[in-house]
């Protein structure tokens, strides 16, 4: 027979149960699926060392990466909206050279908002040109551009630019002169669309023969790939007919030929995607060195000299 | 409390300890201090039943001046500009300007004459009017081989153009391209061409001695 405890056991005051630790009162569920979204025990973190990917390249695919793979190719400071306006030619007066050239035109573009890299992600201006009636703009953007202090505008449009430094002030006015005379610039505008074109128009398919038992398909693409085995469907991304332009073109290294402030015109080499009245973006050239503003040299004047110095 | 006082089976009394202290746990859970509730919205949700005034204006500004509402048509200002500056004195527009009588047409034989190289004379078969891009096929015979040259009128490069020979009749068609085949093919044009500058030079003598000849029709520059 057990030993007999003693009878002063149950005198023993108890704490308040809300100080006894847990583990002491019943079992209650806690965890469940009615009780949360997992069951599983929580995550803590990985173990850093040890791993079986250690000594492998880090993956970039985080927003951070990203960023750092584009900083080589954003430009510095924000671009410009234009609408084409058509074509022309300059000729040098001393040696007769024939210049081709695009008359693009600037319309009370403003800055109306930023994105920054904390609240969007990346830094970029919003610019905004022409101008629409308020009574024709919806009231949540009409808003947006009460917030920006500006008038709606007619277009809008995004440029990314590196850093904050690019970031212009939002209202700020941004005029032909933006572009120096003989800096490059990359245009990037919608081309004219063609709609729905067949293989021969879209992809320069050669057709089929005019006779020789040919019969009624002249312009058709013909044969969409083998047959039998491995060959019998037709591959991803076949040359097919279907939409044909109408979608954003870019042409790089577009040198700037005259700026015509009073004007609000931009005069460019060469021609630039689209149809007469398109809207064209304009943007500092990726591939040239980025151009030198004086304005923005005369700011860092004295910290040139002194790096000059140093 | 009911206080339990096991003797004969000591560890029983925790069980009714135990379910005590749950009931209790249970019975305290219900009692809740005053709590004030703190919104965390920005903007403070009014008591039913108040008035809510509510601006329904949004504010807009008025659009800034526009220099593209100035210059509607820049593309033709600049082209004007262009030919204000590769033809200041008007001569080569009035020659190719559809108001003038006297202008140069399709089927006129022509003389263009260049800062560098040798002028070239062929018959007129087309005048592309594009404003400072304006240009004019000539079709003449080298060498007993068809030779088409095209030349922009506004090019500093173009010394000066002249007519040599007009023809006879207007022209029924804008571009005389039938003039390739065989059929219709004027040949060369080197000998009217000649004929043309050996007057010229005469006449140009004759000018120098009376100081004040009859010009000839082609105009220079």
């Amino acid at each position: 027979m057990a030993p007999k405890l003693p009878t002063t056991w149950g005198a023993i005051q108890l704490p308040p149960s809300f100080l006894l630790p847990d583990i002491l009162l019943p079992l209650t569920a806690k965890r469940g699926v009615k009780y949360g979204w997992t069951t599983a025990p929580a995550r803590g973190k990985p173990n850093r060392f040890n791993q079986k990917t250690a000594g492998l390249p880090v993956l970039e695919h985080s927003p951070a990466a990203a960023l750092k793979r584009k900083d080589f190719t954003l430009p510095l400071r924000t671009g410009a909206l234009a609408v084409k306006k058509g074509m022309t030619a300059l000729y040098d007066p001393e040696t007769g050279v024939r210049t081709p050239c695009t008359v693009l035109q600037v319309d009370r573009l403003q800055v109306v908002a930023h994105k920054t890299r904390a609240k969007h992600g990346y830094f970029a201006v919003q610019m905004g040109s022409g101008w629409k009636h308020p009574s024709n703009v919806t009231r949540p953007v009409l808003g947006h551009y009460a917030g920006a202090g500006v008038a709606p505008k007619r277009q809008l449009a995004e440029f990314r630019v590196k850093d904050e430094r690019g970031l212009l002030s939002v209202g700020q006015s941004v005029g032909p002169e933006w572009f120096l005379e003989g800096q490059f610039v990359d245009t990037r505008s919608n081309c004219r669309g063609m709609g729905f074109a067949g293989g021969m128009k879209r992809h320069g398919f050669k057709g089929q023969p005019a006779s020789h038992g040919n019969s009624k398909n002249h312009r058709t693409m013909g044969s969409s790939g083998p047959s039998q085995g491995a060959g019998s469907r037709v591959h991803p991304g076949k040359r097919m007919p279907g939409n044909m332009g109408g979608q954003q073109v870019t042409v790089q290294n577009v040198r700037v030929l005259k700026v015509d402030a009073e004007k609000g015109l931009i005069v460019v080499n060469g021609c630039v995607a689209g149809p007469k009245g398109c809207v064209v973006k304009v943007q500092d050239a990726i591939k040239k060195p980025w151009p030198v503003i004086p304005s923005v040299v005369e700011e860092i004047k004295d910290v040139l000299k002194e790096t000059a110095k140093a | 409390m009911a206080m339990p006082t096991p003797t004969l089976r000591p560890l029983s009394c925790w069980k009714s300890l135990l379910r005590h202290a749950r009931h209790q746990k249970v019975a305290t859970r219900s009692l809740t201090t005053y709590h004030k509730s703190v919104t965390f919205s920005k903007y403070e949700i009014p008591t039913p039943g108040a008035s809510i005034e509510v601006t329904r204006k949004i504010k807009t500004y008025p659009p800034p001046q526009s220099p593209a509402q100035k210059f509607k048509e820049p593309l033709k200002d600049f082209t004007k500009h262009q030919i204000s500056i590769l033809d200041p004195t008007g001569a080569r527009t009035h020659l190719f300007s559809k108001t003038n009588p006297e202008a140069a047409k399709v089927g006129d034989i022509l003389l263009v004459r260049l800062k560098t190289g040798d002028p070239f004379a062929g018959v007129c078969i087309n005048i592309r009017r594009r404003g400072v891009d304006t240009g004019i096929l000539l079709r003449n015979e080298l060498t007993r081989v068809g030779v088409e040259m095209w030349y922009k009128i506004y090019s500093p490069n173009v010394e000066g153009i002249e007519v040599v020979q007009r023809r006879e009749k207007r022209a029924r068609r804008a571009r005389l391209t039938y003039l390739r085949k065989p059929k219709h093919d004027m040949g060369s044009v080197q000998n009217i061409v000649l004929a043309y500058q050996r007057s010229r030079g005469a006449m140009r003598g004759s000018v120098q001695e009376k100081k004040g000849g009859k010009k000839g029709k082609g105009k220079k520059k």
